[in-house]
């Protein structure tokens, strides 16, 4: 557990403007560095897919297929979490390049980047770890910390979040259709409908190109058509652990904190500051680990400054940390097993009642 | 170093037409189509205007005629008409707007550009662009067109005001124009009197044409006398908004003109600003105190948007013209075609937005 000190109104203002001059002194710095940088992270990944596709027509031959997938897996990793997720943050908007506006991208996955930038930039980021507010905590399926009311199908959480981990590309995509809401009554089908058919658009292109057009290639070109359909569901797969890994480890571990709905209304910079340093984790580990991550291992840093480019963390994460120290808050931060193992931990604990509130 | 000739570039542009329906339907992105056309030739794009310098050649002390050859994207393209020209500088692409001097066969496009004063980007284009070097424009923009009919025409331009005009000029003698043309060019000095050798060339052989200049520097301003010979005359004009707005005085809107002008970079706090929401069609006053999301929400549009607080980027938009502040950073953005975030952005002057 986290034991953080309790700031008054005046050191929460001062808090949160030692954080904006951090904010606005990387974002005076950006320049052509950056810009290099991410187009080179999209170089990889074009280079990483398509060496990866090419490697799978060459049939089941297991040095090929396994290195194929895995090339493919890699593309699929990097575009979706270090060029996805961080150009449509905004991060790049400032190099007003018109294939990296944050608004525009589309990215390599079921769920449409609409949603995501709704789910995500708006709901998540704004209301982070605030139950009620932010369906990112245990994404309706999990109980991950004992504010969160138990219901009976929790028992099996271990299995769902099972599930989840090996579809998680499709967990996110239909997180926007707020189906609990549609089952209880809360909203009409008229409002699902729509984007019912978004989804269904976006999944006829991923499907399509990954379970058809490569494939039906593969047979025009005399190769294995198996060979290529399963090393693209390997690659989706690959990906799909690897992101519920990093996300469940970036705000579900062991001293990340959650909010109740009251705390946050009329909420301030600093108070918003302090919630997303609370309500985040990072996991420790070298460059290409944190590349990999989209540097979502800088999760507190990401949270504090979601629009910052993800690769600038990495230099702002000591002096968020020295700032942290100072006003008394603990910056929560382990390797990737340690945080991973306490994520589990949760699942496995709150998946009953907790025993005080049992009749 | 490209795998194709340029030349080729061009002819083979209806292959992409199956392409482009592809990306419209988002089956296709439009990036990775043209990285694989960009690795085929530096020029080659889906949709987007790049084109090749070709020539550079000073007209006058600060202007500059840039000759280019762009890909086959440009499409109905005008002289008279304005383009803005792309340079990326430390990682930011910045736009310059340009008129279109002349617009000939094969992607041929000549652009006039005008030293400005302090300005990085411009001196950038105008000092350092060699020839052979490869640089993007935005689609053809304006409305300016030569006077159907008519007794004649009078042009009048100030500074680089000029470059406009002698596009339609140009046009104008080579579909054999007849009825008399006045062209007067205010400049502050001497040296600033640009396309002097062609003009001069013009007139010697087309009669119906006279080129007159007023030196502000040494004759004063534009004074009424000065356009006495104007009279019966369908008047076009084009050079800074001052300039304009006098004429505009003078002749209200039997004067066809279009205006350019440096955006404001600071307002007093709470004056009256005129936005102009391009995409709705929605043109509003307001102030800069208030956001451009609470003031498009005033106006009656419902923009996108989320936080309200600058954290989510679901409000960003383009902006077209004119100069906005961050609020959190404090930074100006006077950039056409920069993404900006309505909800921590107030206008520092007339603002142009693609809502």
């Amino acid at each position: 557990m986290r034991v953080d000190r309790e700031l008054n109104t005046a050191e929460l203002q001062a808090f949160a403007s030692e954080l904006d001059e951090l904010r606005r002194h990387t974002l005076a710095d950006l320049g052509a560095a950056d810009a290099r940088y991410i187009r080179r992270v999209r170089g990889a990944v074009r280079l990483c897919c398509w060496s990866g596709r090419a490697l799978l027509m060459c049939g089941w031959f297991p040095p090929t297929w396994l290195l194929g997938s895995l090339l493919l897996g890699l593309g699929k990793i990097l575009e979706n979490m270090e060029l996805g997720h961080n150009v449509m943050h905004g991060q790049y908007d400032w190099m007003n390049d018109p294939e990296l506006a944050g608004t525009r991208y589309e990215w390599d996955i079921a769920g449409p980047a609409d949603f995501w930038r709704h789910t995500h930039n708006h709901l998540h980021h704004t209301w982070t770890n605030v139950i009620g507010m932010d369906d990112d905590v245990g994404y309706g399926l999990v109980r991950l910390f004992p504010e969160q009311r138990w219901k009976p199908f929790y028992r099996w959480q271990p299995l769902w979040v099972t599930l989840q981990a090996l579809l998680f590309q499709y967990a996110v995509a239909i997180q926007h259709l707020r189906l609990d809401q549609w089952y209880k009554g809360r909203i009409g089908a008229a409002e699902v409908h729509p984007l019912l058919r978004q989804l269904g658009a976006k999944l006829l292109r991923q499907w399509g190109k990954d379970y058809l057009l490569f494939p039906l290639l593969a047979l025009l070109l005399g190769a294995n058509a198996l060979a290529v359909l399963a090393g693209n569901a390997l690659a989706n797969l690959l990906r799909n652990l690897w992101t519920f890994l990093v996300i469940f480890c970036g705000h579900f571990t062991e001293r990340a904190a959650v909010f109740a709905k009251e705390s946050v209304a009329g909420e301030s910079r600093g108070h918003w500051y302090l919630r997303q340093l609370r309500g985040s984790s990072n996991l420790e580990g070298g460059r290409l680990f944190h590349i990999l991550t989209g540097n979502l291992s800088h999760q507190i840093e990401h949270h504090l400054f979601p629009d910052l480019p993800a690769r600038r963390y990495a230099e702002l994460a000591p002096r968020v940390r020295e700032i942290a120290a100072r006003y008394g808050q603990v910056y929560n931060s382990g390797r990737l097993s340690a945080q991973f193992a306490s994520v589990l931990r949760r699942i496995w604990i709150h998946r009953l009642p907790a025993p005080a509130a049992m009749p | 170093m490209s795998l194709l000739p340029l030349l080729l570039v061009r002819r083979l542009t209806f292959l992409l037409r199956p392409l482009r329906a592809l990306v419209a339907h988002a089956w296709l992105r439009e990036a990775e189509v043209d990285a694989v056309l960009a690795w085929l030739h530096p020029a080659w794009r889906l949709n987007r205007v790049f084109a090749r310098v070709e020539g550079r050649e000073w007209v006058s002390d600060d202007l500059l005629a840039l000759r280019l050859r762009c890909n086959g994207n440009a499409r109905g393209w005008r002289a008279g008409q304005h383009v803005q020209l792309y340079l990326e500088i430390d990682g930011v692409r910045h736009g310059r707007s340009y008129s279109l001097t002349r617009v000939g066969a094969g992607g041929r496009v000549e652009l006039g550009g005008r030293r400005q004063p302090g300005g990085r980007l411009s001196n950038r284009i105008l000092d350092h662009l060699p020839v052979g070097a490869l640089v993007e424009l935005g689609q053809a923009q304006g409305e300016l067109h030569w006077p159907q009919g008519s007794a004649g025409v009078g042009l009048l331009a100030a500074g680089s005001g000029i470059t406009a005009l002698l596009g339609l000029l140009r046009e104008a003698l080579a579909r054999g124009y007849a009825a008399p043309i006045r062209l007067l060019h205010c400049v502050r000095r001497a040296g600033q009197r640009a396309y002097v050798e062609e003009l001069q060339q013009l007139m010697r052989r087309h009669p119906n044409l006279d080129v007159r200049w007023l030196l502000s520097g040494q004759d004063g301003r534009l004074q009424p006398q000065h356009l006495a010979d104007m009279h019966g005359l369908a008047l076009l004009a084009c050079g800074p908004a001052g300039f304009v707005a006098d004429l505009r005085g003078c002749y209200g809107e039997a004067l066809q003109a279009e205006a350019f002008s440096a955006p404001v970079r600071d307002a007093a706090p709470g004056r009256a600003v005129r936005l102009d929401f391009v995409r709705s069609r929605v043109e509003a006053v307001g102030d800069s105190n208030r956001s451009l999301l609470e003031l498009a929400e005033a106006a009656g549009l419902r923009p996108a948007h989320g936080c309200r607080q600058g954290i989510c980027a679901s409000c960003t938009c383009t902006l077209l013209a004119g100069a906005v502040r961050d609020l959190r950073s404090g930074t100006p953005f006077a950039e056409p075609g920069q993404a900006i975030r309505l909800c921590v952005s107030v206008p520092l002057g007339d603002v142009q937005i693609d809502l």
